[in-house]
């Protein structure tokens, strides 16, 4: 059997990253699977993100910190649209699925279904569905979205559950496992359905300090891989081993980018003040 | 001397037994009415549900109806259904076709309630989970979020269909030949009104614990983690398929 972890390509081009307010680019850039421009959003009178600009590559760890309230949460369901921006534009693989850049004429535009499709995420809450058993969890969208049967759905669901060590647990219902070991499933639902990128909005935030390790593991696994992956986190730790783009943000802004060695070299007075709170 | 004292009334209650039949008809009866109806009135008041937890003018328009059908009485319903309705159509409504609307009517309102309210109850991880894998809303909402506002609103629909087939004693005002017209229709013959409507008493009373004993049952066995007979039995096929792949991906 091959492990699904596994069959996660590296990636064939360099690694790279671009924030374009922040004019931090890279000339190694590899191709463009997100790119984000002057994404603006409101609630009601209140902008919470003023104007982001982002870009991901293919194989690239994008990592999102900051205070509570700054917007690293809201950029990440800009993405895959969970949250829809009131303005700006949000592209992947060239193809447009925000309101869009009104300077731009001819732009091919998608539905956010398939958006969706091509991106995985993982909540904090980890949001399994908790009438299904862990297989049925991930056999449910190959079935949806895939248009499996239902043998070859549950097969897969076993594989995939196999690859985060949680095969035994297969018959088992949310309610029965421990924190950790739900996200591990809400990670192998994600990835069983082949995307091209991972979000990750704080995937260890409601987790007990023992079953970070666990969550961490699996995530560390996929980087390695070289999965994309644009992950939301306070595991300031984490990020400095994998983060091959940071990106601290407060208010709405982001106020830092770096890549690797940003932890030992950022300048920002705001960025060095929270990692001294934090680490 | 009051022409019904106590003394001078002879309590047959051999009359019940010898009847039988047509107690177990209007049972029968008003277990017909009320089961299509709680059909009816599921889908709808899912629908009115649905309506009122959208946009307007929809959501407006579901709660007018739920506010004006819940403040309905069943007696009134049924003679708007079966003698108002059947001159504004032009069609004589049979009293079944009366009860079973009539019923749908009022209990669509309450059934709107208890549905929102158990897919209020959903937490909305729920929905982003499923529009995060690329589901459809459609597909979410089957799949993901009907099943677990069931089995939330599954108490409550207990208790709507026994308020259903109480509610269908006033039937008897069109000439549906349920529990209490039946009784009467006795009484009528043998004038034993105490022995008649006790019995019919104890008839609804014990249905009232059987369909309460029935939705736990369905309630336990719905539970999550699987708990019972029934629901052992039920999922024993999946149970078997799952212990399968874990033995062949076990060793694999």
């Amino acid at each position: 059997m091959v492990c699904a972890l596994c069959k996660i390509s590296a990636p064939t081009e360099q690694i790279g990253v671009s924030v374009a307010t922040n004019a931090v680019t890279d000339s190694t850039l590899g191709e463009v699977k997100v790119e984000l421009r002057d994404v603006r959003k409101t609630f009601g009178t209140n902008e919470v993100l003023h104007g982001i600009n982002l870009t991901v590559s293919k194989g690239e760890h994008v990592v999102l910190f900051g205070p509570s309230g700054s917007g690293k949460s809201t950029i990440l369901r800009s993405i895959n649209l969970l949250e829809v921006p009131t303005s700006g534009s949000v592209k992947f693989n060239g193809v447009e699925y925000g309101p869009g850049d009104p300077t731009e004429e001819s732009v091919i535009r998608g539905r956010p279904l398939e958006l969706r499709r091509s991106i995985g995420m993982v909540f904090q809450q980890f949001n399994l569905f908790p009438h299904l058993t862990a297989i049925h969890n991930i056999a449910l969208p190959l079935r949806s979205v895939k248009k499996m049967s239902r043998r070859d759905a549950e097969e897969k669901a076993a594989q995939s559950l196999r690859d985060v060590g949680l095969l035994q647990w297969s018959g088992s219902f949310p309610a029965q496992m421990s924190g950790g070991q739900q996200q591990r499933v809400a990670i192998a639902r994600a990835l069983s359905l082949d995307p091209e990128v991972m979000l990750f909005d704080e995937p260890t935030s409601a987790l007990d300090p023992e079953l970070v390790g666990e969550v961490l593991s699996v995530m560390r696994r996929l980087a390695t891989m070289g999965m994309t992956m644009v992950v939301v986190t306070h595991e300031l730790g984490f990020a400095r081993e994998v983060g091959d783009h940071n990106v601290f943000m407060e208010e709405g802004r982001i106020v830092e980018t770096g890549g690797r060695g940003f932890f030992e070299s950022c300048s920002h007075p705001r960025t060095q003040a929270f990692m001294g709170s934090v680490l | 001397m009051t022409p019904f004292s106590a003394r001078s009334v002879n309590y047959d209650w051999g009359l019940v037994w010898d009847n039988r039949d047509m107690f177990w008809w209007g049972l029968v009866t008003a277990l017909q009415v009320s089961a299509v109806a709680l059909v009816l009135s599921m889908v709808f008041g899912m629908l009115l549900a649905l309506g009122r937890m959208g946009r307007r003018p929809g959501s407006i328009l579901a709660a007018a109806y739920i506010n004006i059908f819940r403040g309905i009485p069943a007696l009134v319903s049924v003679i708007w259904v079966y003698f108002g309705w059947s001159l504004l159509v032009g069609y004589n409504f049979s009293t079944f076709q009366a009860g079973v609307i009539a019923l749908t009517l009022l209990y669509s309102a309450f059934f709107a309630e208890i549905f929102r309210s158990a897919l209020t109850a959903l937490s909305l991880g729920q929905n982003e989970a499923g529009l995060a894998l690329g589901m459809s809303s459609g597909r979410v909402f089957f799949s993901v979020k009907l099943p677990q506002a069931t089995k939330i609103a599954i108490p409550n629909i207990g208790n709507m269909f026994i308020g259903m087939v109480k509610d269908t004693s006033v039937f008897t005002v069109i000439g549906l030949v349920e529990i209490v017209r039946v009784t009467q229709n006795l009484n009528a013959t043998y004038f034993q009104p105490f022995v008649l409507f006790t019995t019919a008493a104890i008839i609804y009373v014990v249905l009232a614990f059987v369909l309460d004993f029935m939705f736990r049952t369905l309630e336990k066995t719905l539970s999550t983690p699987t708990n019972g007979f029934f629901a052992t039995l039920l999922t024993s096929r999946r149970s078997t398929r799952i212990n399968k792949l874990i033995e062949v991906h076990g060793d694999s």
